[in-house]
């Protein structure tokens, strides 16, 4: 029999704004345990919540990004349920009123496009964070109420490499709207994904499972692919899926029970009372909008239209947010696009590999970048020497002209003052001269290489070659 | 030096007639003696307060420079334990203070003590406190009321010129009529709530105790303001409600609601309540009798049940054991939490939180909490007919004078009690203006009269108080007691 997958993905994002969503303290990642936290993430009884308005401004970001309805009366809710790391006793969210609803995101997977549904998008905030040891447990309240934005797709995804391509390109949302660092692995972007399985042509639900705590896109993916497999033995052997919640063993790569729903939480979601609702401005909602930073589609249209790049190598940049600001950056001081793309994603892309680090890391400005490209088009040194040039300027970050001078690098490209070198060569070695009427075309080469003795390799390899067959000939 | 007014302990400082220090002894040793008699403070903060006169100066531009003060032991006072008389916070110590006892402080106003309370500000006879029940000051055999009944017995009894208390269904005003003091409660939103530990946030009230109208306009004029950390606190900018002050009342239009009224069974109280309707119609007042509709008034009980307990169950869902609070130690994190709070609230705390579970119940919560929310609006449509006509509606604060420390709890479901007793909660489900003012005695116990005005309209119920208490001739009554 075969199955058809039905997904859906919950994802959340923390937010980098300065404040907490409903405090004034910091937030911040890495820090000593409980050293950003005030009374307000401690839960102490009379706080109050304050929303954070660069909070709302990024969840309203994402939304133009999702080219999501935006409810512009901001309400919140109280979650109620008793956990250690839920400081109050509940979570502020938005449950009957989310910011936006109604999103769509194009991706494309095997070379085939396809619009994911997107339900909803709210605003909420992060608990503590939890670290069991064997005989207790200790409680970091640094995270708690770190701004979140969750959003949650219509179970309209049908694939593990659909979910993965849907992840990737919220992720690059999120990073192109400067809203999150979004880093799976570090828990700033999290992914709770909901697997049902059926017969095709059901127009009914299977039971589904949640799969929690994945740490990556790729576990997501592999996460989804045993899960399926693993509902679809069950189907086969005649038994039935049961609705519960599992996480991702990256060692067995399989996903294990944690618990099954039958003891549901009942939220009693209600009005949260200390913060009534919120008009937003409708000219300040548009702003955001008119603000909102290219996004990567965009881009990739503008790489290829503007600068003729091949699509390929289009998206390779734009994969990576600070590449593709790096490459817009170095772009503004020549017109050669598609060379300066070849340096970033040959040399510069190798450089980081092997040095372990990032774009934003190394000595070498995009600006230098774009000097030394200018150099070897206009001849001032040769491909071999720019090699040198970009090693240099990752090492030193001095910028090409410098470096060239400093080392003497400068290609002698006039056909005058090669001429002359020439002759003098050809003056002092008669001996090659005949070699090379008598047909022995070892001698050009020999001759090459004194040439460049003398001129210190700065002799243009192509004129002078052109040159001394000219001057041989006259002899 | 018991009976001195913000006004009077003001003149003497300025005057000279009087050395802080020497005042602040005797002030403390008074304090004992209230105590053992009333059983009204859970901390008495002498040390404090005695290291803040050590660099005090008096500063005569400021009515409450160096004006003593209890608050109510549901404020946060940080370094100073706050218990909201419930053994979950027995030894609780708050990192922050409330935004009013930081106003409070800069204005230079010494805090002397916390004041007993019902058990996390539910309940209406102190009897549900921690440290037991709090005496009257007219017959400490008889309760002040609650849940601020520290605070309004505390100022009853003469010792501190003001007291700060809550009020979610009448807990200022209720134990202001019992123990003879002043009691008001601004709008909602008038004073930042940010640290006061609530009840149910949206019929939460901080308000004040005085003994004499001018001392009140003095405090609240210091409590209100906009606050950053509270985002329902009005950016109205405050008004000079002492400065504006005026006995002048000619022309307002007072309104009495006839179906409360006519529930008032005490003959002295009505009597009391006829001739202070003479009195305002002297002064040059209207006063009608108006009708609200029945059904909506036998309604507030319930309402205001199903509104106040749900709000509250998820307010003090914070009270875990975890972070702070009671721990009872236990093998998980979940069961570290049932245990704490099984050990830390009382069989009624318990019963409330369970009530308000219940309506929030997404089973129930559109047939309880969600319909109590319409209801409450329709309660406040109606008074907001009254107000369509009237400056204030004037209303008997109670139908009898506090009960024996000892009595039964009353029938909740006669007419009396759920009209009559329960009236004052109007004003917190409209967040208006509500003023308790003493206005005679009943059996040696003091009764008192409540003025309810229109939202931000403090000015107003100030001045009717103002005036009445002018003609009345009880202004800064008080009952030390038996020395």
């Amino acid at each position: 029999m075969n199955f058809e997958v039905i997904i859906g993905l919950e994802v959340h994002c923390e937010l980098t704004t300065q404040s907490k969503m409903f405090s004034a303290s910091p937030v911040t990642f890495g820090q000593a345990p409980n050293t950003k936290v005030n009374e307000v993430d401690l839960g102490m009884t009379g706080t109050m919540p304050v929303l954070n308005k660069t909070g709302v401004e990024y969840a309203v970001r994402v939304c133009h990004a999702l080219n999501m309805e935006i409810d512009e009366l901001l309400r919140f809710d109280r979650k109620n349920y008793y956990y250690s790391d839920l400081p109050k006793g509940f979570q502020i969210t938005q449950d009957r009123f989310p910011i936006g609803r109604n999103g769509t995101m194009e991706i494309e997977v095997d070379g085939k496009k396809k619009t994911i549904e997107i339900e909803r998008l709210h605003m909420e905030e992060d608990t503590a964070k939890q670290l069991h040891f064997d005989d207790h447990t200790l409680i970091d309240y640094n995270r708690s109420g770190i701004p979140l934005i969750e959003i949650v797709t219509k179970p309209n995804i049908r694939s593990g490499k659909e979910a993965a391509a849907y992840l990737e390109k919220l992720r690059s949302i999120f990073l192109y709207t400067k809203v999150s660092d979004a880093k799976m692995e570090e828990g700033s972007m999290r992914c709770d994904v909901n697997v049902s399985i059926r017969p095709f042509g059901s127009d009914k639900f299977g039971t589904r499972t949640e799969i929690k705590n994945l740490n990556s896109i790729s576990n997501v993916q592999k996460a989804i692919e045993f899960e399926v497999s693993r509902q679809e033995k069950i189907l086969l052997q005649g038994g039935k899926v049961l609705q519960e919640t599992r996480r991702y063993d990256e060692g067995l790569k399989e996903t294990v029970l944690m618990r099954s729903k039958g003891d549901a939480v009942d939220y009693k979601y209600y009005p949260e009372p200390n913060i009534l609702p919120i008009r937003l401005d409708h000219q300040w909602v548009l702003d955001i909008k008119e603000a909102l930073p290219e996004m990567p589609e965009e881009r990739i249209k503008r790489y290829v239209e503007k600068y003729q790049l091949p699509k390929n190598d289009a998206k390779i940049l734009v994969a990576t947010k600070e590449i593709s600001d790096y490459y817009d950056e170095a772009i503004r001081y020549t017109k050669e696009y598609k060379l300066v793309c070849n340096w970033l994603l040959g040399e510069t892309m190798a450089y980081l590999n092997k040095s372990n680090t990032t774009i934003e890391a190394i000595k070498m400005i995009p600006k230098c970048l774009a000097e030394m490209v200018n150099c070897v088009v206009d001849e001032t040194i040769s491909s071999k020497q720019a090699k040198k040039v970009f090693d240099l300027m990752m090492e030193t970050g001095k910028d090409p002209e410098t470096i060239i001078e400093e080392n003497h690098m400068k290609q002698i490209s006039s056909v005058d003052e090669i001429r002359k070198i020439v002759c003098d060569v050809l003056d002092k070695n008669p001996q090659s001269i005949e070699d090379y009427k008598n047909g022995k075309d070892r001698a050009v080469g020999f001759l090459v290489g004194q040439i460049m003795k003398v001129t210190g390799g700065q002799a243009n390899p192509g004129i002078t070659n052109k040159v001394l067959i000219e001057e041989l000939k006259s002899r | 030096m018991y009976g001195l007014t913000i006004t009077q302990l003001h003149d003497m400082l300025k005057n000279k007639e009087i050395d802080i220090k020497t005042y602040y002894e005797q002030l403390f040793s008074d304090t004992n003696e209230v105590q053992q008699r009333l059983n009204a403070f859970v901390t008495i903060t002498k040390e404090e307060a005695l290291a803040k006169l050590d660099h005090f100066q008096f500063d005569e531009n400021n009515w409450l420079s160096g004006i003593p003060f209890v608050a109510k032991d549901n404020y946060s006072t940080k370094g100073i334990k706050t218990t909201a008389s419930s053994r979950m916070l027995e030894h609780y110590v708050p990192i922050y203070n409330a935004h009013v006892i930081d106003k409070l402080a800069k204005k230079d106003c010494i805090m002397i003590g916390k004041s007993s309370m019902d058990e996390l500000a539910m309940g209406g006879t102190n009897k549900s406190a921690l440290t037991g029940p709090v005496g009257n000051p007219y017959d400490a055999t008889r309760i002040a009321g609650g849940s601020s009944g520290g605070s309004a017995a505390i100022v009853g009894s003469g010792l501190v010129p003001f007291a700060l208390g809550s009020d979610t269904g009448d807990s200022i005003r209720k134990p202001a009529g019992y123990c003879g003091v002043i009691g008001f409660k601004p709008t909602w939103g008038r004073i930042s709530r940010y640290g006061v530990i609530p009840y149910a946030s949206s019929l939460d009230h901080v308000g004040a105790f005085t003994r004499s109208v001018e001392d009140m306009a003095i405090v609240i004029e210091a409590m209100s303001g906009r606050d950053e950390r509270d985002m329902t606190s009005s950016n109205r900018p405050v008004e000079a409600y002492y400065d504006h002050l005026t006995s002048d009342i000619q022309d307002k239009k007072i309104a009495v609601i006839q179906n409360i009224y006519d529930q008032i069974s005490n003959s002295e109280i009505k009597e009391n309540f006829d001739h202070i309707i003479d009195l305002y119609k002297k002064m040059g007042c209207t006063v009608d009798f108006v009708e609200y509709d029945e059904t909506l008034l036998k309604a507030m009980l319930p309402t205001y049940t199903i509104i106040a307990n749900s709000e509250a169950t998820s307010n003090h869902a914070c009270l875990d054991g975890v972070k702070y609070g009671t721990r009872v130690d236990a093998a998980t994190p979940d069961e570290v939490m049932i245990a704490s709070r099984t050990n830390g609230f009382g069989a009624h705390i318990k019963r409330r939180f369970i009530l308000g579970n219940l309506a929030l119940a997404t089973q129930n919560q559109e047939k309880m909490f969600r319909k109590a929310q319409r209801v409450r609006r329709l309660i406040v449509e109606e008074l907001n007919k009254i107000y369509e006509n009237y400056d204030v509606i004037l209303g008997p604060t109670a139908g009898h004078v506090a009960a024996k420390i000892e009595e039964e709890e009353t029938d909740r479901l006669t007419d009396e009690y759920l009209i009559l007793e329960n009236h004052l909660v109007l004003g917190n489900f409209a967040g208006t203006p509500s003023l308790t003012l003493p206005c005679g005695f009943v059996d040696e116990m003091p009764i008192g009269i409540n003025i309810m005005g229109k939202l931000f309209e403090e000015q107003t119920v100030l001045n009717a108080a103002y005036a009445l208490e002018k003609e009345l001739g009880l202004k800064n009554k008080y009952a030390k007691g038996e020395a």
